[in-house]
């Protein structure tokens, strides 16, 4: 019995030096010393102590967000000061509602076991595709008491899920150092993804502005330009910088085993959202015109960018997969993973199956860049990603753990797991940039980029955000089947658009 | 004259029933209804009006309290062309679909009649497609119809014929649907059909041969008439079932290309449940149920009338 006490004594100094020496991770030590029967209380003061230091914990990143209200990006070392007790919340059961149309929720369940070794709480998920997560969230959310303490929403229904004042202020956890890991690290987080799906002004109705309902997470995303490096070295070609390179390349590269590019062609959601929206505002397009408030907020279709912009898909349908207006997210990338593609512009999702060996054919074939633009424009495409929050009618009781369990999902350490287990697009500008990570998939630091310079659609702070979209995509769609040209398929996009604004009451 | 003084008493006995004095039913009566009434208002009768007072108000996502806007809903559907473009597919889904399969489940009824060997076995390899859920149907004919690596481009190819673009132009995408919509179907009533075909009498058959009665006069003569009921069974069952169609068209085609195969069902889904306008998505399901409470009504009473001169 002595002798146990005494390896166990060696044991617990050992991990607080090796946690104090920067040699064991912050969530090492917690699993450690949790089975050594260490107290929270001690953990607590280790992990304050070595605050700043552990292995893991990145400082504020340059140009990083800090939430309106808030002192600093990250709760200080010093104000973290031994308070923080891991297992505080030990033995609560916390629900959560999220999508199980990514990879998020498989990640999430690889881990709920260390989850609850190092916390104590066990978290129950509820992962429907997306059309019921919706649903489901909104039914939670408008009843009197939500059945889940944490949601997961998607960044494009910020306006619509958070605007409509649904979810709990956060900032008051953020800043206290009881409630936050000391290594937690709020200033890590890309000042997109926090502008997209974490702050809202509800008074106002202004995305991106006011307080902080939302942490981004568990993923981001963007747009980035995937092309064959062995393609474009063999017809010694450089990757397309500009739009008239990308349509050059296709034509050059366009074989009868490999078409010259591919693009979104299907009634899909990314029709527009990727293919024709990065190439309309990346050749000066702007979506819309005015403002909601002075109801005088206009889309601008009819606009010489927005029928170019489609006019450049349509152009390339010689160059495209014979059945390309048939292609929706899943053929691309079967397609582009079993090398029947040269180059196209994606979600950088996709960079899983992509460079997944056991699946692709072209995983050591492929290179990334930022997507193409007009000289003179910036790279950019539409920010994607998801945001996470407490309802505002979670169980009372419940919303500290919540917090918890949320500060923990939105870890480094899990994101760090999301990317290189399944390569989720991270929201921390830290895993982007991880090296470890970069060895194993160089495309990080561009998709980070994309995703920091990423732009929010327009149209999502409104309600009708997807109605809209799917007005696009058929209008846009009868265009690369034939039935209609660019600029009628665009006119007719104004008109509908215009119907629902006047609905919506944002436009007179 | 035995019909005529059946349906003479009936029509004296619903007559008196109607004046009979009201009383409160008995405690027993309560007893043995009252778990099935409150089922039925609690699953049937409260969602139906739930949802026709959703109709009349703008219930949208972000709104906990919805605004009473009347009949607004509605007039907006009648003037929303993708109503009446969802409409127009609707119908000429029903209308092809169901004619087709009339038809030919009643060929194959009658061909299988005959009796020939190893006809058995056939018969329960024709009925398995109706045995499968309309969205594995539909993402399993999605898979074949792949112009990419689908099997059926394959084999058209193989014997020299050039593939339709079957989910890819507005022009054949419908017929596909409806293709599809054949398949798994017929057999429905063809298995109808063939019921009602091996309970036919074989007297009247025979004393039809006697009387020297040809093959195609036996089957035009007597064979479709005594069918008559369980055909109209079957074209209705199938016509309410197919302008209800959502599944097949959701893993099929999801509405497309350019929403021609959007139907009314995928139209209230796609406003439901992907654009959160509920109220909106509500009116179309409430107009569909007022068409097929109309279509269906005209059509029992038009298949009662032309059983009973058939019997």
């Amino acid at each position: 019995m002595d002798l146990d006490k005494g390896r166990r004594r060696d044991a617990v100094a050992e991990a607080i030096d090796a946690v104090l020496n920067g040699e064991l991770n912050r969530r090492e030590f917690i699993r450690r010393a949790t089975v050594l029967g260490v107290s929270g209380g001690v953990i607590s003061a280790v992990l304050a102590a070595c605050s700043g230091q552990v292995p893991g914990t990145a400082a504020p990143t340059a140009g990083s967000a800090a939430p309106a209200g808030s002192a600093s990006a990250a709760p200080s070392a010093s104000a973290a000061g031994g308070a923080y007790d891991p297992m505080k919340y030990a033995g609560t059961k916390v629900g959560i509602l999220m999508t199980g149309d990514e990879n998020d929720h498989r990640a999430l369940n690889d881990k709920l076991a260390d989850l609850k070794a190092e916390t104590g709480i066990e978290l129950e998920i509820t992962s429907p595709a997306l059309g019921p997560l919706i649903e489901n969230t909104l039914q939670n959310l408008q009843a009197e008491r939500s059945s889940f303490e944490i949601i997961n929403y998607l960044g494009f229904l910020t306006t619509q899920q958070v605007g409509a004042g649904y979810f709990e202020p956060l900032q008051k956890y953020v800043d206290d150092p009881a409630e936050t890991p000391p290594d937690w690290d709020f200033g890590d987080f890309a000042e997109s993804n926090l502008k997209n799906v974490g702050l809202y002004d509800i008074a106002n109705k202004k995305l991106g502005e006011g307080k902080l309902y939302g942490i981004p997470g568990l993923h981001s995303g963007s747009v980035v330009y995937f092309y064959r490096e062995d393609l474009f070295e063999a017809a010694g070609l450089e990757p397309a910088k500009t739009w008239d390179e990308f349509q050059a390349a296709a034509e050059a590269l366009h074989t009868d085993d490999v078409a010259g590019c591919s693009f979104i062609g299907a009634n899909d959601f990314s029709l527009a959202t990727v293919d024709w929206y990065t190439r309309f505002i990346t050749i000066g397009g702007q979506l819309m015109s005015g403002s909601p408030e002075t109801k005088d907020y206009k889309p601008n279709l009819t606009s010489p960018e927005a029928v170019k912009a489609l006019q450049m898909i349509i152009d390339l349908l010689p160059f495209a997969p014979e059945n390309v207006t048939t292609y929706g997210f899943a053929e691309n990338v079967d397609a582009f993973s079993a090398g029947k593609i040269a180059q196209m512009i994606f979600w950088s999702t996709i960079a899983g199956p992509v460079f997944n060996t056991e699946t692709s054919t072209v995983a050591d074939k492929t290179g990334v860049g930022n997507v193409p633009a007009d000289p003179g424009e910036t790279p950019r495409a539409i920010l994607g990603g998801w945001g996470v929050g407490i309802p505002a009618n979670a169980d009372p009781a419940k919303k500290p753990a919540a917090w918890r369990v949320l500060t923990w999902i939105t870890s480094k350490e899990f994101n760090t797991y999301e990317a290189d287990k399944y390569q989720i697009d991270p929201s921390r500008n830290s895993v982007f940039n991880d090296p470890a990570l970069i060895d194993k998939f160089p495309y990080l630091p561009v998709a980070g980029e994309a995703n920091a310079n990423a732009q929010t659609i327009e149209t999502s702070i409104l309600n009708d955000f997807f109605a809209m979209n799917d007005m696009m995509n058929v209008e846009f769609n009868k265009a690369l089947i034939g039935e209609q040209d660019a600029e009628t398929a665009c006119a007719n996009v104004q008109e509908q658009w215009e119907e629902v604004l006047r609905r919506a009451d944002v436009l007179a | 004259m035995i019909a005529q003084a059946d349906r003479t008493t009936l029509a004296e006995q619903q007559r008196r029933g109607r004046f009979r004095k009201w009383s409160l039913p008995s405690r027993d009566v309560l007893l043995l209804l009252g778990p099935a009434v409150l089922y039925l208002i609690a699953f049937s009768v409260f969602p139906l009006l739930y949802s026709l007072r959703i109709s009349f108000t703008d219930q949208g996502a972000a709104q906990d309290a919805a605004q009473w806007i009347g009949l607004e809903n509605y007039a907006r559907l009648l003037s929303d062309p993708f109503f009446w473009n969802a409409a127009t597919n609707t119908a000429a889904m029903v209308g092809a679909a169901v004619t087709i399969q009339v038809v030919l489940g009643t060929a194959l009824a009658v061909f299988f009649n005959l009796n020939l060997r190893g006809s058995w076995l056939v018969r329960g390899i024709l009925i398995l497609p109706m045995l499968l859920t309309p969205i594995v149907v539909g993402v399993m004919w999605r898979a074949l119809f792949n112009p990419d690596w689908g099997i059926i481009n394959w084999a058209l190819e193989e014997v020299g014929l050039d593939a339709p673009n079957w989910l890819g132009s507005t022009e054949w995408a419908i017929r596909t649907l409806i293709l599809v919509d054949v398949w798994q179907w017929t057999p429905f009533v063809f298995l109808i059909v063939f019921a009602r075909l091996q309970a036919l009498s074989v007297e009247v058959f025979e004393a039809a041969q006697v009387d020297g009665a040809g093959a195609i006069a036996m089957i035009r003569r007597i064979t479709l008439p005594l069918l008559w009921p369980a055909i109209a069974f079957a074209a209705i069952f199938r016509a309410i079932d197919a302008f209800r169609s959502f599944d097949l068209v959701y893993g099929l085609s999801y509405g497309g290309p350019a929403r021609s195969t959007t139907t009314l069902s995928f139209l209230a889904f796609q406003n439901g449940f992907q654009f959160q306008n509920y109220g909106y998505a509500a009116a179309t399901a409430y107009v569909m149920v007022i068409i097929l409470m109309v279509a269906t009504t005209v059509l029992l009473r038009y298949v009662r009338l032309r059983g009973a001169d058939a019997a």
